[in-house]
């Protein structure tokens, strides 16, 4: 059996009595990649900022592997091996798409240790500039891409990064068809190499990426298992998709 | 990419060469003055440090120049003559003595409550370090405790313009040591070496360029290291940089207290080319020019913040002292921030990589000579 790669034991935040995110617990296996499904307001975003440590949780407990990283510093979770990608897309905005992947391949955080010259990943970015499909922007300034193309570019700087486990926040959001289409194709891509959550509205992307399916609603989970398996469970019909399933 | 990064350097280069050959053609009275404004310069490079590359407005840089000044200034007050007034060999302020009271010990360690603080100011080298450790103990501190709690932006201004109006305060307030609103005035000449820097001789104006010219290329090669890069990630976006595992913090803090260490040494050369040291360094007026000359040479550019600086201060004094202009002239300098700020964000430097750029594209193999592509920044000195 596969090991955990990260492991969430009754995670719980409070907000001045408002509970958003209340005793979730789950294991995502090494390699995996989870789909996060839930209405607005389920608390998918809200589990990301825990996990990350951009929301200090009140309750409970997360481990990458081995390690717990309940309520680190944002940069130390990053260094213990956790990646995010966030809903509004960020990047760079004022370096070159090269700049922007050679600060995320940067590997020693310190200020003395970066006191020297040139960035070594020369081959690894060019091969993440391939997947992301980049190649002849490498030269431009971010802030002149296209959303999609920013989109990608963050994607890019997490692969650059290269954690053992990447939280994508709705990585399709405000993206055409196409778009989207290859955006699976990088997320695919992806698979095996590194354990994947990832937080999405859009049924036609999750439908071509998803493995596992955790449902979340009103910060709780209420379900969890293939995509067949969620569709047709009456629990997750009644709390969220309708009578109609998924459309 | 490759060329255009050569042409920048070669412009640095000329600045340099330009900025050395000075002295063949200006009177002393000039030089003493060209001097002060190419300190001026250097405390363009801090702001463009911590402003443009850091994105960190600072409003009270003044702070970090006052500290380096006058922790100089009170070296160059015990060599003065005027500090060894009566007889004695042992150096006492003029201004202490002045207002001891009576039958106090006329010595430096008691002739009042604080005046022991001067007494390891009898070497001048205590003076040169404290001038640069102060400067960056402050920032660092001051770094550490506001970046730690992710104090960002406009915030950031605020806390360092009171700190600024603050220590000016209490500067005047301890009168006894510091001379309060008069500053340090009759100071002695640096020493290096058995040599007096006599502030209207040519060797005097070299020590000045040639720190400028340190300062400008340590700077340059500084934001291309690999943190410097990081630094203008983070400038982009902090939170992205600190996903990406970076300690957000410890950058800022480190660049923060680089710039301020240039500024404290900046203090230090005015001190000695102009001879004294004043609250008026902590003005709040002060902490905001620098921030104007950096906005129009080009706060994304440290030579440009440095030209922008030196050039604002030429015009300045050749205007202001022409019949008609003397009144108008702040009114002048404000239009031009104004007009700059409006329609040429990136100030002198942007519209010199703008020409560069058309330059390059337009004859693509040849590479640009450097004299030709300096011709929009090299006016200042001319």
């Amino acid at each position: 059996m596969a090991q955990a790669a990260l492991t969430i034991d009754g995670l719980s935040v409070d907000f001045e009595g408002f509970k958003a995110v209340n005793g979730v617990s789950m294991i995502v296996e090494d390699g995996e990649l989870r789909v996060l499904l839930g209405a607005n307001g389920a608390g998918k975003t809200t589990l990301m900022d825990l996990i990350s440590g951009k929301t200090k949780s009140t309750g409970g407990r997360v481990f990458v592997h081995d390690t717990e990283i309940t309520n680190w510093e944002e940069h130390k979770i990053a260094r213990a091996g956790i990646g995010r990608k966030f809903q509004i897309p960020s990047v760079f905005k004022e370096l070159t798409v090269r700049r922007n992947l050679e600060v995320a391949s940067c590997k020693n955080p310190g200020v003395f240790a970066n006191l020297g010259f040139g960035f070594s990943a020369k081959a690894k970015i060019d091969e993440v500039l391939e997947l992301i499909g980049l190649t002849e922007e490498a030269g431009q300034v971010a802030a002149y891409l296209s959303h999609g193309q920013t989109q990608w570019l963050e994607l890019g700087l997490l692969i650059t990064q290269d954690p053992k486990i990447i939280l994508l926040d709705e990585p399709t959001a405000g993206m055409t068809q196409a778009e989207t289409h290859k955006t699976s194709l990088i997320v695919n891509n992806l698979k095996g190499r590194h354990t994947i959550i990832v937080v999405e509205h859009d049924m036609a992307f999750v439908r071509e990426i998803a493995e596992r399916i955790t449902v979340l609603h009103l910060g709780q989970v209420l379900a969890e298992g293939s995509v067949a398996e969620i569709e047709n469970d009456p629990k997750v019909r009644a709390a969220y998709l309708g009578s109609k399933g998924i459309t | 990419m490759m060329s255009k990064r050569r042409i920048d350097w070669a412009i640095y280069a000329a600045f340099i060469v330009l900025i050395m050959l000075v002295p063949l053609i200006m009177d002393s009275f000039w030089l003493n003055r060209l001097a002060k404004y190419l300190v001026f310069g250097m405390l363009g490079i801090a702001v463009a440090l911590s402003w443009g590359y850091a994105g960190i407005l600072n409003l009270g840089q003044g702070l970090f120049f006052g500290a380096g000044a006058y922790m100089l200034a009170m070296s160059l007050k015990l060599a003065s003559s005027t500090s060894l007034q009566q007889g004695s060999d042992k150096p006492v302020p003029d201004f202490m003595l002045w207002n001891a009271e009576p039958g106090a010990k006329t010595e430096l360690c008691c002739i009042n409550k604080a005046s022991f603080l001067w007494l390891p100011f009898q070497s001048q080298w205590f003076g040169v370090a404290m001038g640069l450790i102060l400067p960056v103990a402050i920032a660092f501190v001051l770094g550490s405790i506001v970046f730690r709690k992710r104090i960002a932006g406009v915030f950031v201004s605020i806390i360092t313009l009171a700190l600024v109006l603050l220590v000016r305060l209490v500067m005047i307030d301890a009168q006894p040591v510091t001379n309060g609103f008069n500053g340090l005035t009759d100071l002695g000449w640096f020493k290096l070496g058995g040599f007096e820097f006599d502030p209207y001789v040519v060797p005097t104006y070299y020590l000045i360029a040639v720190s400028l010219s340190v300062v400008l290329i340590a700077a340059r090669l500084l934001v291309e290291t690999r943190a410097g890069v990081i630094l203008q990630a983070i400038r982009d976006d902090q939170n992205r940089a600190r996903y990406l595992g970076f300690d957000v913090p410890a950058y800022q803090t480190f660049f923060f207290a680089v710039s301020a260490l240039i500024a404290g040494f900046a203090g230090m050369l005015y001190v000695i080319v102009s001879e004294f040291a004043s609250p008026t360094f902590m003005d709040l007026s002060f902490s905001i020019t620098m921030v104007v000359w950096a906005a129009v040479g080009g706060r994304a550019s440290i030579l440009g913040a440095c030209i922008g600086a030196i050039l604002i201060n030429m015009i300045s004094a050749t205007v202001s002292e022409t019949e008609g202009f003397a009144e108008a002239w702040k009114a002048i300098i404000g239009l031009i921030f104004v007009l700059v700020v409006l329609y040429m964000p990136r100030g002198i430097a942007g519209l010199a990589h703008d020409l560069i750029d058309r330059f390059i594209t337009r004859r693509p193999s040849t590479p640009a000579p450097a004299v030709r592509v300096n011709d929009p920044s090299s006016q200042p000195a001319e």
